[in-house]
């Protein structure tokens, strides 16, 4: 089933707008997140899509039909809740049943259901306890099959996940995906952990105080974010912001770190001819956006490279990760924030080292530095347009 | 392996240590003993008049309190014989079951309204019907009788049932409410999600949840009804005559009939003893947990 949201937005008797004009099309048995920090608007959305909430203007299509001023109870719509809403004084079975059971399912059908999702989410053994006997996992896979034994043509999900802890989140987290892969019902599910976005989607759209910013698959919104919010909001450890200025060399776009004479060597690839006219508009001085597994520790001596000092060292287990700063008055950041670097935990490096900075040309990223939106994309070895 | 398995199965010596810190223990301390002395003295009256209940007239009206004598059924007998006191009982007991049954259910509905539905103005709505229970009943017990004469509803259960429902439903609004409020929003938004009428919510799941509000608030009415004297003193004279004005009237001219009195007394404990004991089955801490985490 389709689901398409037309300009839709949510405005509150005090003025405060939650949902700014959203427009989204979302295909048939795909699975996009709704991702943002708290506050964006994206649970608003999502109640929106269920009928919870009337959206203030805008219009929502489901399977092409204008389900807008539509109530919940007729949308065949299942939405798990992050607090699992399960009805504490029914058992496991009845709370899987009463769906079926309002809309006068033949009992027969019931049970069959019922056995169905017990076997496929392992929760045969609680048929007959009540939710509060379970432990937060065991919930969570009721609230699932609560949702799913209705067959429903779009499943929706707020932080079904933020309560389990972590083992448990990574575990429940494949066991969606493979749920989905089988299933092939579109869902849209509203996250804040980017890393839930990655891993379980087919398509995210990228949220910040009401406005959906961008919408692409996990690779596109992590190579080629369109505004530093977009960047810095996908991937672990944050992206890093560095101030450069930028120059047209013969045909190829030179990039120095402030403070330093000459461009960085690592990085000196053609762009096309439209991203030097943006350039021509938007200014030489740019942020540059090199994710921490691009930059390149180095040891020994590179008087090329930028020379810079370990802040700290932080092991991940099979990575470490490296704070450092600029040294020299060559390089800064551009939010004063250190710069984390990614290496293998084969080598070792030390609180105080001096090191010397790379920049490896892997997806780079040039962003305004007024506005923050992207100019140019490394793309292949080549600047290009977003 | 439960704590009874465990107790079993460990060495004799430590089995008694095991067996004597069993449950509570109770130390002689002087809180202690301060606590079972003030216990003692509030517990003395009642345990006074269930004795007084039993006893003969000589031995009650004896100069010297007895506390040993040969009890007899005496007193409850005249109580239904000569003072009618089946009917009385059946009376209070119809006026306080009915008005706590109609009370809940208006108070469950009208509670649910201010809390769920986007009454505007509700906060002040809420402030203004628990301000209807701040008025004296005496300042409108003269005005009640002449309008219930009127409309022949004196000594009648109908009259009295509305004058209970009247007084109660505020307070009793105001507890479902708060009640109510506590019981998450999303259950409900997942029942309507399921399908459910909002009449089917209520009733499958709302109330279900809210039990322990209801129980409370329950008791709460049927206390207050059942103890009621003032509007029973006013608006019944024979035929629906309830307990509480009952045992007044056996304080007379010349004598106080203590025997019947006490007996009477011991009576309209009785059925408040049941109510509260069934209904405290349904305050269960936690009714709600597992639903939300």
């Amino acid at each position: 089933m389709t689901l398409r949201l037309q300009n839709v937005q949510k405005a509150y008797p005090s003025g405060f707008m939650a949902v700014k004009g959203v427009d989204l099309d979302v295909e048939d048995g795909e699975f996009f997140t709704l991702l943002g920090p708290s506050g964006c608007g994206k649970t608003t959305t999502l109640r929106m899509i269920a009928g919870l909430e009337a959206p203030t203007a805008g219009k929502i299509f489901i399977g092409g039909n204008d389900f807008t001023d539509t109530h919940p109870r007729d949308r065949d719509v299942a939405m798990v809740f992050q607090s699992y809403a399960l009805y504490p004084h029914m058992t496991v079975r009845e709370n899987l049943g009463l769906n079926l059971e309002i809309k006068h399912v033949a009992s027969a059908e019931i049970v069959a259901r019922i056995q169905n999702i017990a076997r496929m989410l392992d929760i045969g053994a609680l048929l007959d306890k009540k939710p509060g006997e379970l432990s937060g996992g065991q919930r969570q896979r009721v609230a699932l099959g609560r949702a799913l034994i209705r067959r429903p043509n779009i499943f929706l999900m707020d932080e079904p996940l933020s309560n389990l802890d972590l083992k448990l989140r990574e575990r429940t987290r494949t066991e969606l995906k493979k749920l989905h892969e089988t299933l092939k019902v579109t869902t849209i599910y509203v996250t804040h952990d980017q890393a839930e976005a990655l891993v379980l989607s087919n398509r995210i759209g990228i949220m910040d105080s009401g406005d959906l910013i961008q919408v692409g698959t996990p690779q596109e919104i992590y190579d080629r974010p369109k505004s530093v919010f977009v960047a810095r909001f996908v991937g672990t450890p944050s992206i890093n912001l560095v101030n450069v200025v930028v120059q047209n060399l013969n045909g190829r776009l030179a990039i120095r770190l402030t403070g330093d004479e000459k461009p960085l060597d690592s990085v000196l690839l053609p762009a096309s001819e439209e991203v030097f006219r943006k350039l021509g508009q938007s200014g030489l001085e740019l942020i540059l956006g090199v994710r921490p597994e691009a930059i390149g520790v180095l040891t020994g001596l590179h008087p090329d490279a930028a020379p810079a000092e370990i802040d700290l060292v932080e092991p991940m287990g099979s990575v470490n990760n490296i704070v450092l700063r600029f040294t020299n008055g060559v390089g800064s950041t551009a939010d004063g924030e250190p710069l984390i670097g990614v290496v293998t935990s084969n080598e070792s490096h030390e609180r105080g080292q001096k090191v010397w900075i790379r920049v490896r040309p892997e997806r780079l990223v040039l962003f305004d530095k007024a506005t923050g939106h992207t100019v140019t994309v490394l793309s292949k070895e080549r600047w290009e347009e977003l | 392996m439960t704590a009874q398995q465990a107790i079993s199965s460990a060495p004799a010596h430590d089995r008694a240590a095991a067996q004597a810190t069993k449950g509570l223990s109770f130390r002689p301390t002087l809180g202690n003993i301060g606590a079972v002395f003030v216990v003692g003295l509030w517990l003395f009256p009642v345990y006074w008049i269930a004795l007084t209940s039993l006893k003969p007239i000589v031995e009650i009206n004896n100069a010297v309190p007895i506390f040993i004598f040969t009890p007899t059924l005496e007193n409850y007998r005249e109580l239904f014989t000569k003072f009618d006191f089946a009917r009385v009982l059946m009376n209070s007991l119809v006026i306080a079951f009915v008005s706590c049954f109609v009370v809940i259910v208006l108070a469950v509905l009208a509670a649910y309204a201010l809390a769920r539905m986007k009454v505007p103005g509700e906060k002040h709505i809420a402030l203004w019907i628990l301000s209807l229970r701040f008025l004296p009943p005496i300042a409108v017990a003269i005005p009640f009788y002449i309008q219930w004469q009127d409309l022949n509803l004196l000594d009648t259960y109908a009259g009295l049932i509305i004058i209970y429902v009247a007084f109660n439903l505020p307070f009793a609004i105001w507890m479902m409410r708060g009640f109510l409020a506590d019981v998450p929003v999303a259950l409900e938004e997942a029942a309507l999600l399921d399908g459910l009428t909002r009449l089917q919510i209520i009733r499958r799941i709302v109330v279900p949840v809210v039990m322990p509000g209801i129980a409370s608030t329950a008791i709460f009415t049927f206390v207050f009804t059942w103890n009621e004297y003032l509007m029973a003193l006013m608006l019944t004279a024979f035929k629906s005559v309830t307990v509480p004005v009952t045992i007044a009237k056996f304080v007379q001219p010349y004598t106080i009939l203590w025997g019947q009195l006490s007996a009477a007394v011991v009576i309209q404990v009785v059925p408040m003893l049941i109510v509260v004991f069934l209904l405290q089955r349904h305050i269960v801490r936690g009714m709600t947990l597992g639903a939300v985490k």
